[in-house]
Parts: C-alpha cells; sequence; structure tokens
C-alpha cells in the first residue's frame, strides 16, 4: 500500500549549500507526519525511501528493529515541530548526527518565526553540520532569512515560485549583522 | 548626526529594490493579501479606512533639515500635504497609493531614511531621549549605541517573526524622557566610576490591553555585550513568547507568566552560550559610530540669566517671550545655548501633525538656528537642540509665523494623540475631535499657565499609541454596540516616577469629555495647595474627589440614556 503521508509534497527543493551557490535539485525527502502510526512509516509515494520523520516520533520508535536498519542505511531525517525545545533533547540529537543525513524545521505559518531560532540553535549551540531544511509553509519571502539563521535548503510550498525563489538569495549584497552564512559586511577600510 | 556608510547605503537601496518586487507581485496577484501584510507591515505600510499609510523612521528621533525637506516634499507630492508625527519618533502619512510606495521609499533612501520595521512583528525602531547629547542632566549620549543597535536589529534574520512587536527605548539622562519602562526592553546607560559605559535592562514593559511597566532584568551590562544578551533575550521570547492569542503575545506577558527573575534566569543561561562570541561590538565598531555624535561646532558664549533675556526684548513682548521660554526652552549642556521645542498642538490641529509648508519652514529654522538638525519627541512636538540663547528671541518671532510657537510645552493641551478612529482600522474611536474639544475647552493660555503641568493623552484603542496610560489624564477610546465611548484613567506618568494611571469608572460620550475634563480640573484647583502640580494633588488627594466631580453631572446623563433604551453600559 502506498499512502500520502504529508498535506503537502514539492517534488523540487532550493538547496543553498553555506559556500555554494542556490539551484534547484530533485526533492528526495518525504515528510511524514506521524499519522497513522500503528504499522510503523507507511509505504513511500513513487517508489521513494527517504523519510523525515517527526523528532517525537524517532524519541518513542529509534530503538525499534526496522527503524534502525532503514536508519542505517541513511533513509530516516527527523523534522523538529515548531514548538520543539530542541535544547532538552541535546544528547539525542548528538547522538543523531551519525544517523540522520538531514533533519528539517517545520513553519506551521509562513509568519511563526520559532524554527528560525531552531535552525540558529542547531547549528551555533549543538554544531549540526549537514543539512537542515526548512519544511511546511514556507514562501519565498522567508528564503533569505532562512538561510541566513542556517537552512540550508528549502522544500517551498507547492504553489510558489522556485524561480523566483532562486533570485531571492541576491537580493542583499550587505548585511548588518553577524549569522551562520556570513559576518557582518564591513568597509575594506576596516578589514585593513 | 550619524552619516550611512557604503553598507547602509546599499542596504536600504536593496530593500528599496525588494519591497517595490514584493508590491508589483501584490498588485498583479501573485502574492496574497494575507502573505503580502506582514512584508508590508515591516515596511511601515497599513492598511488603513480609506487609503494605506505609511510609518517612516526617524530612528531615535534624529533628523536632518535636508531629511526633513524631503518629508514635506513627500507630504506634497505623495499625500495631502501634512504629515504626522507619532508618540514614537517615526512619521506618518495618511493617504499613500500602494503602488507608490516603492518611489516614496527611493525618495528616502536618497536622504539616509527609510521605513524599515515601522511596523510588524519584530524589532521596532528604536526611540531615544529627543535631547540626546545636549541635556544638562546626561550622563551618557545615548546615540552611538542607538545606531549600533539599529543596525544591529535591521533586517536581523533571526528575530523577523517574533511572536509580537518589540520596541526598544534607549535613555542615557538622569530623568527619563524615553517612557522607558513601558518598553519591551529599555536601556539605562551610565558609565562606573572608572568610565566603562554599562547598561541595565528593564524587560516586560508596555501599555497595551495590559500595561505593566518593565522589571529589571540585568545590571551592568558592559556595551559591547548588548548584541549577545539580547539575542538571548530575543531567542528566549522568540521560542517561548506566546502565539496562541494576539493580546496575550508580547514579551510582557511571558515575562509576567514566568516571573522576571525566572525569565532572566533562562535569558542568563542562553546568554552563557554567546556571551563570549563574536556577535558583541568591538570598539572599531564604536569608533566607527560614535566619531558622528561629535558636538557641533559650538561659539565660546556666556551663559544668559533668563531675566537679562527676557529684559533685551522689547518691553511689549516680554509678557509672552517669557511664558515661551519657561514652557518652551530646555537647559542645555553648553554654556550661552538652549534646546527649543516647537509645538505641533497649536489649539485646533491635530497632535503631531505638520503641512508641508510648516516642515519646510522648520527645516529652515533649523539650517538657520540649530545647525541643520532638529529632533523628534515622543510627545509629538519638534526640537532645535542647539539654539543660541540670544537668538532665541529671533527664532520664537519666526516659529510664531508658522503656528508652532505655542507655549503649551507641558500643559493640558499639550495632548498626546493617536489619529483614532478617523483614519486607523483598529480604533474603536475618534481620538483627533476628541482632542481639539478639549483644547478649545482650555484655549485660555492664562488659565493653560497657572494650571502648570499636566499631561492629557488620548487613545482611540487599547492598542495605546496615544500613550493613555502614562498621562496624568489618560483618555481611552472604547467601543460599546457600535457607539464610541471614553474610558479616564488617572494618575499616569512618565519620567523617573513612571505609573499606569487607574480607570476612574463607567465610560463617557464623546460630547461629555469637556465637561469632565473640567470637572477633573477644577478639583485640581479647588484641592492644590500652593504649588503643587496636578499629580501631586491627585497623589495626595486620592481618586476620589476626581471621579466624584467627574461623575457628578454625567451619571444624570447616562441614566437618561439608559432609561430610553437607546444605550446600554
Amino acid at each position: 500500500m502506498t499512502a500520502s503521508i504529508s498535506s503537502q509534497f514539492n517534488p523540487n527543493i532550493i538547496h543553498f549549500p553555506k559556500d555554494g551557490e542556490p539551484f534547484l535539485a530533485a526533492n528526495e525527502w518525504q515528510v511524514w507526519n506521524g499519522e497513522r502510526d500503528e504499522g510503523g512509516i507507511p509505504d513511500l509515494e513513487h517508489g521513494a525511501h527517504k523519510v523525515l520523520v517527526p523528532f517525537h516520533w524517532w524519541i518513542t520508535h529509534h530503538k525499534n528493529a526496522d527503524i534502525i536498519e532503514r536508519a542505517n542505511k541513511g533513509e530516516i531525517g527527523v523534522w523538529f515541530a515548531a514548538d520543539e525545545d530542541i535544547l532538552k533533547h541535546a544528547d539525542l540529537i548528538e547522538v543523531g548526527k551519525k544517523v540522520w543525513p538531514i533533519v528539517a524545521a517545520h513553519f506551521p505559518i509562513f509568519r511563526d518565526g520559532r524554527s528560525f531560532s531552531t535552525a540558529a540553535l542547531l547549528r551555533d549551540r549543538l554544531d549540526w553540520r549537514s543539512e537542515i531544511r526548512a519544511i511546511g509553509d514556507v514562501l519565498i519571502d522567508q528564503l533569505l532569512q532562512g538561510a541566513r539563521v542556517g537552512f540550508d535548503s528549502f522544500e517551498l510550498r507547492p504553489d510558489q515560485n522556485l524561480e523566483l525563489g532562486l533570485n531571492q538569495f541576491n537580493l542583499f549584497t550587505v548585511t548588518t549583522q553577524n549569522s551562520w552564512r556570513s559576518k557582518r559586511s564591513l568597509l575594506n577600510t576596516e578589514n585593513a | 548626526m550619524y552619516k550611512y556608510d557604503a553598507i547602509d547605503q546599499t542596504l536600504i537601496d536593496e530593500r528599496v529594490t525588494q519591497f517595490r518586487d514584493q508590491v508589483e507581485r501584490r498588485l498583479n496577484g501573485t502574492l496574497a493579501e494575507e502573505e503580502f501584510r506582514p512584508l508590508r507591515l515591516q515596511n511601515g505600510l497599513y492598511h488603513q479606512r480609506y487609503a494605506y499609510l505609511l510609518r517612516v523612521a526617524i530612528p531615535y528621533g534624529l533628523l536632518s533639515a535636508k531629511q526633513l525637506r524631503t518629508l514635506a516634499l513627500i507630504a506634497e507630492k505623495y499625500d495631502r500635504g501634512y504629515g504626522h508625527f507619532t508618540t514614537r519618533q517615526n512619521i506618518q502619512y495618511n493617504w499613500v497609493n500602494l503602488e507608490e510606495t516603492p518611489d516614496i521609499l527611493a525618495e528616502l533612501a536618497k536622504v539616509e531614511m527609510h521605513a524599515i520595521q515601522t511596523s510588524g512583528n519584530c524589532i521596532r525602531n528604536i526611540t531615544s531621549d529627543a535631547f540626546a547629547g545636549v541635556a544638562a542632566d546626561e550622563y551618557v549620549d545615548p546615540r552611538p549605541v542607538c545606531e549600533l543597535l539599529r543596525q544591529w536589529s535591521t533586517l536581523h534574520p533571526e528575530f523577523a517573526h517574533l511572536p509580537r512587536k518589540f520596541k526598544f527605548a534607549i535613555n542615557g539622562a538622569k530623568e527619563d524622557r524615553t517612557i522607558l519602562l513601558c518598553h519591551d526592553v529599555g536601556i539605562e546607560l551610565k558609565k562606573d566610576a572608572t568610565g566603562q559605559l554599562l547598561a541595565n535592562l528593564y524587560a516586560g514593559g508596555g501599555m497595551g490591553r495590559t500595561p505593566i511597566l518593565g522589571s529589571l532584568i540585568k545590571q551592568d551590562l558592559p556595551w559591547h555585550l548588548l548584541p549577545s544578551y539580547l539575542t538571548a533575550l530575543l531567542r528566549v521570547y522568540n521560542r517561548f513568547g506566546r502565539r496562541d492569542n494576539l493580546y496575550k503575545a508580547r514579551i510582557k506577558i511571558l515575562v509576567k507568566a514566568l516571573g522576571p527573575e525566572e525569565f532572566a534566569r533562562q535569558v542568563e543561561g542562553e546568554w552563557a552560550h554567546i556571551a563570549n562570541g563574536d556577535d558583541n561590538f568591538t570598539q572599531t565598531e564604536w569608533d566607527r559610530v560614535a566619531k558622528h555624535f561629535t558636538k557641533p561646532a559650538y561659539k565660546t558664549l556666556h551663559s544668559i540669566t533668563t531675566e537679562q533675556l527676557i529684559a533685551s526684548t522689547p518691553q511689549a513682548d516680554q509678557v509672552a517671550f517669557a511664558r515661551w521660554h519657561e514652557r518652551n526652552v530646555r537647559a542645555h549642556q553648553v554654556p550661552g545655548y538652549a534646546s527649543v521645542i516647537l509645538s505641533l498642538k497649536h489649539h485646533g490641529i491635530a497632535p503631531g501633525d505638520a503641512t508641508t509648508a510648516q516642515m519646510h519652514a522648520i527645516a529652515n529654522l533649523a539650517d538657520q538656528f540649530s545647525f541643520g538638525e532638529l529632533r523628534v519627541t515622543h510627545e509629538q512636538n519638534l526640537v532645535l537642540a542647539d539654539v543660541e540663547q540670544t537668538q532665541l528671541f529671533a527664532l520664537w518671532e519666526e516659529a510664531k509665523k508658522q503656528k508652532i510657537a505655542l507655549p503649551n510645552i507641558g500643559l493640558l493641551t499639550d495632548i498626546i494623540a493617536c489619529p483614532g478612529g478617523d483614519f486607523c482600522s483598529l480604533a474603536n474611536a475618534k481620538s483627533l475631535p476628541i482632542a481639539k474639544a478639549i483644547q478649545e475647552r482650555f484655549d485660555d493660555l492664562d488659565y493653560l499657565h497657572d494650571l502648570g503641568d499636566i499631561s492629557l493623552n488620548i487613545s482611540g484603542c487599547i492598542n495605546s499609541c496615544g500613550h493613555h496610560h502614562v498621562g496624568n489624564i489618560g483618555v481611552l477610546g472604547v467601543d460599546k454596540d457600535g457607539e464610541e465611548w471614553y474610558q479616564i484613567t488617572l494618575g499616569g506618568e512618565q519620567g523617573n516616577d513612571a505609573a499606569i494611571g487607574k480607570v476612574i469608572g463607567p465610560s463617557f460620550y464623546a460630547d461629555e469629555i469637556p465637561n469632565v475634563m473640567t470637572s477633573i480640573i477644577n478639583t485640581y484647583v479647588g484641592g492644590r495647595s500652593e504649588d503643587e502640580s496636578f499629580i501631586e494633588t491627585y497623589r495626595r488627594l486620592g481618586v476620589t474627589p476626581f471621579k466624584e466631580a467627574a461623575y457628578k453631572n454625567a451619571r444624570a446623563k447616562a441614566a437618561k440614556q439608559d432609561a430610553s433604551g437607546a444605550l446600554s453600559s
């Protein structure tokens, strides 16, 4: 049986590596919202294998044999809900570094900025170095902020124009505060 | 005053380009109104009853004559020939077209101005003492810290979508002229014995539905650690502030729920990880910014006493000039200089409004008398900060021609008022006709002068833009079954003895307000002992006599209306 495991799936994502240029890529990761979990993770659409599971579901299921097996194959990542206090689970996330190829932080609505702090903490405090993806109600006008706090991939809401999205990252050539991606801009004279 | 460097200029130019694209997408329908809303708000653009309103930042209240001319030009070209100076050192235009806003922002960018973060759930325009750098009671000039934090907070990515708006005020003087304790974060600057610049931080103050004075959560923070400490504070708020209820989303609710000690503990916990990071300000940064806040080229002058000054003016003008000097002129740090408050509270004009012609004239006065600079006060007046005492009379004569010389600063008719229901779609009731009716009732300058210091603040709704909670007399517009009613508070105060006013009882109908004011004022006049101010008398007598007087005649009216069934309370 195949099931739709998330209310939305965008077949393409924007990747924006920290020291690279943004580009479009096929979306390999389906987000599972954690529902209908009696039989574990439901089958994925289109024969896909990689799934982002809710972090709170991971906490209770990560010792199951089948989950361990899939995780060992690099097929499982986790996503953090906007109200997840990740600092309470620093130990689990530390272990997760060896298991999850990717984590994600969720935007229940575009104007909810909690996941910006989640991403910043994952980078600064928990030293998460792999991919962090923005999922949920992700619109092109949030990309710039997301990219600066620590996200390096974005599954936009399917109605968003990805080409316009790619252009967002070039809008500003200067910044006036440090962020994960770059330091505050300095005039040449100040670098001397 | 601060001059943009290439980075600042590039940033606001690019912000205009970004907003132009957002407006274009809104106009061609690819961006839904719901999703455009936070974007336009973060650029100061509200959708009001009849038109768009654009709120432009005047960071910490500092303005050049050149900038004021641009503001005048915008009023003329894009609005209806006037602007409204707000209670948070911004200027608002009430009649703006969406299509033209990118062009307005481009005009502003040419004179180093913007509308960034003047609204929305983000760090708002940072306000400070309108007399910064010149006040006789100043410990520390707060402007370099204001500017450093302006830059730090501008387009801060992590705090772009906070639970609710977030307002900073910064004060460096003995007297608080910023309503510091009514801000989400109030920063009090001082120097220790060794000359090190330190900050005390008060969090969780605010007006609105739940007026609370801020609590001291951090003492003696070295100035350069402000970015990391504020990051910690805002991060705690961003993560744990309520988002389920608009009315409980301000930081004051979080601070109150946790208690100030626990809130401070959580901030410290977060800060411990980042206090030594590279987000803090450096001496190089300080030098880059602070060099712009040097003193202007003051002449070496002797101080003139008020008596000497008045004696030097024509006999026929002495009484009027002396009155203006008493109310509208402030002491200066430098001998022979004074600061002048230009009143935007001419009776019958909406408080804080200035026409294009007035703005041009005021810009000329700034050039002629005050090194080409001026300041905006949160009481919605303008200040020429550096006027030679010997020029005060000439300035007064010019100001009179522009109707900005009314000697009513700090008096009953120096009313603070929001635009209210005439413009604002949030308002429950109109503010401006109430202000006008009160100014008309108390139009006798001799009497106003005799009454002395009284602050009267009017808000058209509980959002409290008119700061009614901290007025000695506060008036709040409330909606009752579609009718506009007004609730009165007494005992509010700004300054070092900041206090939140107390509601005296049921609301009044609009046309009762002038009579209610007369009753309250008469109670003060009847009850005051010699030199007591209104607030001192109020504190001594308590609310009862004021309340009894206010309701003495109004009650009958309310009863009559109730009997007719036309209104319910």
